[in-house]
């Protein structure tokens, strides 16, 4: 299997790969929606526009399937940063890699003499992948989402959210714990998982040769679907999780 | 590949500041405007339904001034029909009075005409015969007599 370049900065260790991912997603997710509203207009949208309004719909529609309608608003743009981002990082590793070849043992990129002797002389670096086929990444997203659930939940229901531990007796506090903390690590490895094993299986594909080039688009065309679906799950579940902590409704 | 918490925090770093760049620069932009459309359309459907109600209701305003008018029309024409009638029965009345005093007057013309041509045949015949008479009188009456005569005659005069 390949590399990735660490580099050692100070006492941080920046996984480079990840780090160009990530700014790229980021970049080209926000290009995106500007283009989309570079001319924005009341009665005659551009196809761009009708686009994203139509993930706005999309997104507005499946957040109003797990909360009350009139409190769908404010989840709007956090539904929309979260699928766009995570779409489109699920697709940066798809259509190619950058790998480089290395023999010679490269301190500030991480590599050792001891990896280097571990792997005959002979290190591949992979330069470029999906950021959510990093742990660390998904783990972050997956951090962030726990953060504003539970924020959320404290701030604006906090009387059920705390009682929800102790539910439906005092002694289910533990299960209740470890419900809460599978709810993102789940959620992070859920993502990371799936896209991982589509970059794995895509440069196992690429091992066979030429011979592989049918399967490797049969796969990445699954992985596209993977992508979308996981970046669905991701925000729906986050949506699901808000909605359980935050909102209660009158009824139960 | 490994665990690199740098990695976590520049994910989330990376994720937050995405976020505040979309909200502000992409989403917020765009769900004004998908606001106002919606305000827009509202608005338009609001429209639509007061014109209509406003055509409606000048439909039915037109509706009532034809009725209106048919029954003015009709009026009219019964106004004038009575009047019609009312004057040919005038005219008949007028005509026959008239007529009748004609009549009348004809009558009355024949009566005075009738007395006149009696009062003047009386005189006629007065004169005529004391015409006769005086010759009868200048023949018989002796001289005498015509005094006596005369002088009864002057009497008659002075006692008027």
């Amino acid at each position: 299997m390949h590399e990735f370049p660490v580099m050692p900065l100070g006492p941080f260790n920046i996984d480079i790969s990840t780090t160009v991912a990530i700014l790229v997603s980021v970049i080209v997710t926000f290009l995106i929606a500007k283009l989309a509203v570079r001319n924005l207009s009341v009665d005659n949208p551009s196809k761009m526009q009708n686009f994203l309004e139509w993930v706005v719909d999309f997104v507005q529609n499946f957040i109003s399937s797990t909360m009350p309608a009139n409190r769908v608003k404010p989840f709007i743009s956090l539904g929309m940063t979260l699928i766009m981002f995570i779409f489109i990082s699920n697709l940066l590793g798809l259509p190619f890699g950058i790998v480089t070849e290395t023999h010679h043992a490269h301190e500030n990129l991480g590599i050792t003499q001891e990896l280097l002797d571990e792997k005959g002389g002979h290190v591949e670096l992979a330069w470029w992948k999906s950021p959510t086929a990093d742990i660390s990444v998904t783990a972050g997203l997956a951090l962030i989402v726990f953060v504003i659930v539970h924020f959320l939940g404290l701030k604006l229901n906090r009387k059920h959210y705390l009682k929800h531990y102790f539910h439906p007796f005092p002694v289910f506090f533990p299960v209740n714990i470890i419900e809460t903390i599978s709810k993102p690590v789940t959620l992070a490895l859920r993502l990371f998982a799936n896209i991982f094993a589509g970059e794995v299986l895509i440069a196992t594909i690429l091992m066979l040769g030429w011979y592989g080039t049918p399967f490797l688009a049969a796969w990445q065309a699954f992985s596209l679907f993977v992508g979308g679906i996981q970046a669905f799950l991701f925000t729906i579940l986050t949506m699901v999780y808000i909605s359980q902590a935050a909102i209660h409704d009158e009824e139960h | 590949m490994g665990w690199h918490w740098e990695s976590t925090v520049i994910a989330m770093v990376a994720f937050g500041l995405l976020y505040w760049l979309l909200s502000k620069y992409a989403f917020g932009p765009l769900f004004e405007v998908m606001e106002k459309r919606r305000q827009l359309v509202l608005e338009q459907m609001n429209t639509a339904e007061s014109s209509r109600k406003a055509a409606e209701q000048q439909m039915e305003e037109q509706k009532a001034a034809l009725q209106q008018a048919r029954k003015e029309a009709y009026e009219i024409i019964e106004q004038s029909r009575t009047t019609s009638s009312k004057q040919a029965e005038e005219i008949v009345q007028t005509a026959k009075s008239e007529a009748s005093r004609l009549k009348d007057d004809a009558l009355k013309d024949i009566e005075s005409e009738k007395n006149k041509a009696i009062a003047a045949l009386r005189t006629e015949v007065g004169g005529i015969s004391v015409k006769i008479a005086s010759k009868i009188i200048e023949k018989q009456v002796d001289e005498k007599s015509q005094e006596q005569l005369v002088g009864q005659y002057l009497k008659e005069v002075g006692n008027k």
